[in-house]
């Protein structure tokens, strides 16, 4: 209570080969960080601290055939990241079905929880602008969840700080507000 | 239907696409071994443009090459299995070779066999170039000779100089002494036929049909002949292929031809057959992988399904004339969709002759496929009449069950058939009189039988039993035969034990079952079960129910196990078959139970893992 440190449960979802796992790494301290990701399996649990707050990551798969596993998390998330891989033209629109069947979930819909989007991948050729993004996912839609968007890159770590920070704020915003 | 659809469209920008291709010239290839498929294209050119192969990421094109000709048909293989994985090769059709391309480099040229020239049609040629027989009288009895040879096996200058006058004739000869040329074949169609495995990477040979109606196979490392087949007795002219199965296993190569009819060649035939004939003009064929069966659309607004012998099962008759067919395999769902694009813009899917799902499109379909692209499994890839390219992606929830919301029944398009009810023969007529006028007769008789057969087998029964003793003192339980059967997706699995009493003539008594399971992984529902007596030739199932317990720590390995593989060590389950009064077991089998599905483990066992206990 008090001065102490907002904790947080973050859901981090999106398709596979998104990058979820890539940019949890890279949230890691330098010396803690894994060369190489795999595909993940099921889902994995990842700690870090930014803005005052300390996240505890859900990191699913992000696989066809294990999307349905992603609701089993809604009821505990405190806040959501939903990467995509903004060089995948293709598949936007699969993950504006997702984001939206996500949103439109029991254990997630009306709830206040913030979201953020990162457009990941934005060192790749082609990769579409945050703002291109979020006209292709419909994110202007959204309106009993605060959201941002951001362009980011998993590999350099450009643009990462600056999405995270915002979730930060609003989650020390909420608690101070209750 | 908006909200309704199972497909997802994916917005493509349509100002610098501009496709111009067929059916056969589309192929979706892992072009660079990373698992992100790109549509290739075999674009025939319009107008100005010449043709090139180009190659789309998504959407996006982002290459292409010039052909020295109009492609015929593109397709993709494996010639090696290398590991790592060599990239594949894309071999596109032209009308007298075929082009080998890897990296998108052209790498191998292959050029049909020419064609030997007739004997008797070089006689007379060698006769013809000879001077001392430039004399009117010789030059017209060798035309005559030409004249009566057939046509079709002519070479081309032959058939010229048939057609050509005396003087010309003459003329024709003095300037020149050649010999007639080999004549070329020509190419009609491509595909490609799995040599020794089904796997995907796996090395493929590609398979040619000519216009003289000839299937020739080509060895997939040296690109020779090693196949040559005739299509048929009677002239036909390939130009669809469908290969299917393995070329060192057994293989069926269905063909659809130009002469409205379907041939199919098999492993080790010397000749092909025709399996059927239709009314109208074939537009496409395709073959399903499950049964073989045949699904054909023809000129005649009709979509049938021929069995693998060629007999035709059913007919929907189409509203429009059909333009395109292609497969829709959606493994996840276990059903494979035919999907048929009409004239008028529809675009119909069918499970069977049973539509299930419908889209219009506003534009003619002139090429479709279905398959991976990019990283998404489940694409449908359909180029316009006008050159415009449309992605639509089927949706993960995407249902095609009959019950799902959103199906229009299938109403009177499906041709009901009339019941097939024979005429009255005179054969009938004279029984039902018998009948009317023996009946007292002919009821005692058959309630006569009908008691010897029942005698029959109670005395066989008694016989059985009697027998059945000396059974257990001789010790051999040779006739008995113990065989399980698992089914279901776990946690609980359903096993269905089967009891055979092979004997002819012995009964079994005093059976029982005992499931025995090594580790505290399996619950057995009912693990000891009584057999009653088992008669000859007679076989009882007890169906039981086991269930996969997971312990309150889930070792996320779980999570990893291949739905289809088998579970590892603690999940094999002994049945011993006991036999009262013997101390041992008479027969004893292991059952491997598959790994629950992710999907199915418990909700509780999941959250125990770890999740949602934000730390403290
Ligand atoms: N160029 C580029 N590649 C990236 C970036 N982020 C991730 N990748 C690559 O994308 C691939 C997939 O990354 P992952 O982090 O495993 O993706 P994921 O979302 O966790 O995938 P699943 O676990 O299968 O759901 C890897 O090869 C990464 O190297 C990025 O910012 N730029
Ligand atoms: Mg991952």
């Amino acid at each position: 209570m008090g001065g102490g440190v907002t904790q947080a449960t973050v859901l981090v979802l999106g398709l596979d080969n998104s990058g979820k796992s890539s940019l949890l790494n890279a949230l890691r301290p330098p010396e803690q960080r894994a060369s190489l990701t795999v595909p993940t399996v099921a889902h994995k649990q990842d700690q870090f601290q930014s803005g005052g707050v300390s996240f505890s990551a859900w990191d699913v798969s992000g696989a066809s055939r294990m999307r349905a596993l992603w609701e089993r998390h809604y009821r505990y998330a405190n806040a959501v990241i939903f990467v995509v891989d903004a060089a995948d033209h293709l598949r936007l629109v699969v993950a504006r079905e997702e984001l939206e069947l996500m949103l439109a979930h029991p254990d997630m819909f009306g709830r206040r929880v913030p979201l953020l989007v990162l457009a990941n991948k934005s060192d790749a050729s082609h990769a579409l602008s945050a703002t291109h993004v979020a006209a292709a996912l419909g994110l202007e839609r959204i309106a009993d969840k605060p959201w941002h968007i951001c362009a980011c890159s998993a590999l350099t770590g450009s643009g990462l700080a600056d999405g995270i920070a915002w979730l930060a704020r609003q989650l020390r915003e909420q608690r101070s507000n209750k | 239907m908006g909200g309704m659809s199972r497909w997802l469209d994916v917005v493509v920008g349509t100002d610098d696409i501009d496709i111009n291709t067929l059916p056969s010239n589309i192929a979706l290839v892992d072009l660079q071994n990373d698992n992100e498929f790109k549509l290739v294209v075999g674009d025939l050119g319009r107008g100005e443009e010449s043709p090139r192969l180009k190659i789309f990421k998504g959407a996006m094109q982002i290459s292409d090459i010039s052909l020295p000709d109009l492609p015929l048909g593109v397709v993709s293989l494996y010639t090696s299995e290398t590991s790592p994985r060599s990239t594949p090769l894309i071999a596109v059709a032209f009308s007298t070779c075929v082009y080998i391309y890897r990296n998108f480099k052209l790498f191998y040229k292959y050029y049909l066999p020419t064609v030997e020239l007739n004997a008797s049609e070089m006689e007379v040629w060698n006769k013809l170039t000879d001077p001392a027989n430039h004399n009117e009288e010789t030059i017209l009895a060798l035309t005559e000779t030409l004249h009566n040879m057939p046509q079709k096996i002519l070479s081309i200058q032959s058939r010229d100089f048939l057609a050509m006058t005396l003087e010309q004739q003459l003329e024709f000869l003095e300037n020149s002494t050649d010999l007639p040329k080999k004549r070329d074949r020509e190419i009609a169609c491509i595909t490609t036929l799995r040599m020794s495995s089904v796997d995907r990477y796996s090395v493929s040979c590609v398979v040619v049909g000519t216009e003289d109606g000839e299937i020739i196979v080509l060895d997939p490392q040296t690109f020779t002949q090693i196949c040559l087949v005739k299509l048929c007795t009677v002239k036909k002219t390939p130009y669809q292929m469908v290969a299917t199965g393995l070329y060192n296993v057994d293989y069926r190569i269905t063909v659809a031809t130009r002469e409205k009819c379907v041939c199919l060649i098999k492993r080790e035939w010397k000749e092909g057959r025709l399996l059927f004939s239709t009314e109208e003009h074939v537009v496409a064929i395709e073959v399903l992988t499950a049964d073989s069966s045949i699904m054909v659309i023809c000129t005649d607004n009709t979509l049938a399904s021929y069995s693998k012998k060629g007999k035709r099962q059913w007919l929907v008759n189409l509203e429009h004339r059909p333009v395109a067919m292609t497969l829709v395999p959606i493994l996840h769902l276990g059903v494979t969709l035919v999907a048929v694009a009409l004239a008028s813009g529809h675009l119909h899917l069918y499970d069977g002759k049973a539509r299930r799902d419908s889209m219009f499109l506003r534009d003619v379909v002139s090429v479709m496929k279905f398959g991976q692209l990019g990283q998404e499994e489940h694409v449908f890839i359909i180029v316009t009449s006008n050159g415009n390219l449309l992605l639509k992606i089927l949706k993960r929830t995407a249902d095609f069950n009959p019950h799902a919301a959103g199906i229009e029944l299938t109403g009177a398009p499906v041709a009901q058939k009339p019941w097939l009810i024979p005429k009255k023969s005179k054969l009938f007529l004279e029984q039902s009189v018998r009948e009317r006028e023996t009946a007292v007769a002919m009821h005692e008789s058959f309630q006569h039988e009908l008691n010897r057969l029942r005698l029959l087998a109670a005395k066989t029964l008694l016989e059985a039993h009697t027998k059945s003793d000396n059974f257990i003192g001789a010790g051999v339980m040779e006739p008995i035969r113990l065989s399980a059967e698992v089914e279901g997706l776990g946690p609980v699995f359903r096993v269905t034990l089967q009891v055979e009493n092979t004997s002819a003539d012995k009964a079994v008594v005093g059976l029982s079952v005992l499931f025995n399971v090594h580790s505290t992984n399996y619950k057995v529902y009912n693990p000891y079960i009584k057999v009653p007596l088992l008669g000859p030739g007679n076989q009882i199932k007890f169906p039981t129910k086991i269930e996969e317990i997971f312990s309150e720590n889930i070792n996320p390995d779980v999570f990893f196990r291949n739905v289809t593989g088998q579970a590892g060590e603690g999940s094999l389950i002994k049945v011993l078959l006991l036999k009262e009064g013997r101390p041992n077991p008479v027969l004893a089998a292991t059952v491997t139970m598959p790994p629950t599905d992710p999907l199915m483990i418990p909700y509780d066992k999941i959250q125990s893992s770890g999740f949602g206990q934000s730390d403290k």
